[in-house]
């Protein structure tokens, strides 16, 4: 039990510190790892943990708390999710420090300058690719319309927009 | 003395909250004009006044209502963290929405640059835009406490879908009733792309690297790591020329 949480831990761990870019890329190290080199999750169940992943709120990689459980039970999912989220937590901490020190530097500047319009460009990107898989049919067309509209010209709270889509999506 | 502390303090608050007013009134005069330099430079000293308010008025509470502050502190994670549906860049939009567009703390810039660092560095990229949050509100506390309080709904919800599926073998059909969100989601992210956009757009330059980012993930399929990266490059060789003559 204890060595299958120190193999737990040391899998999310260098999963969480090695992935770069987010979401689906990572999918085929963590089923290298968990399912064929472990064996803790037959292909099946490591299919629906990512499609679970996919619905739920919250990003992809919360699949590990569910490989987490079926490894070594709750346990097994609080030592799965912190080691995943272990590494990135701290390089962001270190590294925001580390431009708060540097802002000054004109190569540091005008490199974040470039890269933040290219940032605007991925939220574009990420408006079109969600669109595709989301509005599937007049409803959540209309959905969608209605949103912008809440935002925009009444300046809703997004929160609110959200929970409204979210009833209508259980009354309907 | 306490009397006389607290007395100042809210002296304080309420000149501050003037200041506020008064700066916020001036930029969007600026706005109206279109002096977008100087508009940009008012709502980076008037985030760092939100700011020094926002400890002001948690200091001058003291003792009696932290408990309360710390609720709203994570209340607004665990928030986010019940409706991060569309992976890191609709978490992004609403984070964005609610701290810069609706309580000012922080700028589009200080925004955009939590998601060059996420993009950049390694981890699940939402994860990392969320405890950049976090620490740019509070240090380390900050980070630990939007990370955990962020992570914590889909943490037990996706334990109990766990459980449900190794009783039952089966997963619940949780996909239709997230379908309604998924549309709300786009629209969301819509408007915050747009309101960037127009902010942070100030020339050809610009407006050429924003296409050629947005057409080399759409089309070509390209890594972000690999954009975000080319891009700062790209700004480098840009803006180098700009920040010389700033220089003399």
């Amino acid at each position: 039990m204890i060595s299958t949480l120190f193999k737990l831990s040391w899998v999310f761990l260098k999963i969480g510190a090695f992935t770069f870019g987010g979401g689906i890329v990572i999918i085929p190290m963590v089923q290298n790892e968990v399912v064929f080199k472990y064996g803790w999750l037959t292909q099946a169940e490591f299919v629906d943990a990512v499609t679970l992943g996919q619905v739920t709120p919250g990003p992809i990689i919360i699949s590990a708390t569910f490989i987490g459980y079926k490894a070594c039970g709750i346990l097994g999912a609080v030592v799965a999710t912190a080691s995943v989220i272990l590494p990135s937590f701290v390089m962001i901490c270190l590294a925001t420090e580390a431009i708060k020190r540097f802002r000054e530097n004109k190569m540091l500047a005008n490199f974040l300058r470039g890269a933040r319009v290219a940032v605007i460009g991925m939220v574009f990107d990420a408006a079109v690719c969600l669109g595709r898989t989301s509005l599937v049919d007049i409803k959540t067309v209309l959905i969608a319309a209605a949103s912008i509209i809440c935002l925009f010209k009444y300046k809703l709270n997004p929160i609110w927009v959200l929970l409204g889509a979210g009833v209508v999506g259980l009354l309907m | 003395m306490h009397i006389f502390a607290s007395a100042a303090d809210t002296v304080k608050t309420e000149s501050l909250k003037l200041v506020a007013e008064a700066w916020q009134q001036a930029w969007e005069l600026y706005n109206k004009l279109g002096d977008t330099k100087k508009a940009k430079e008012l709502e980076k000293l008037l985030a760092a006044l939100y700011k020094k308010k926002y400890a002001q008025v948690k200091a001058a509470n003291g003792q009696q209502s932290t408990v309360l502050e710390w609720f709203n502190d994570w209340l607004l994670f665990l928030k986010i963290g019940c409706f991060g549906f569309g992976g890191p860049m609709a978490v992004f939009s609403l984070l964005e929405a609610e701290l810069v567009q609706r309580k000012r703390i922080l700028t589009h810039d200080d925004f955009l640059e939590g998601a060059v660092l996420g993009d950049v560095l390694p981890g699940p990229v939402t994860m990392d835009i969320v405890t950049y949050t976090g620490y740019k509100l509070k240090k380390w506390s900050g980070a630990a406490n939007s990370t955990l309080f962020f992570i914590l709904p889909s943490f037990v919800l996706m334990v109990i879908l766990a459980i449900l599926y190794d009783m039952y073998r089966i997963t619940p059909k949780v996909q239709n009733v997230f379908m309604c969100l998924g549309a709300a989601v786009v629209g969301l992210v819509v408007s915050v792309a747009i309101r960037l956009a127009r902010t942070e757009m100030k020339d050809y330059r610009e407006l050429c690297i924003l296409i050629w980012a947005f057409a080399s993930s759409l089309i070509f399929n390209l890594d972000i790591v690999v954009i975000v990266g080319l891009a700062g490059v790209v700004g480098i060789v840009l803006y180098h020329k700009d920040s010389e003559k700033e220089q003399l």
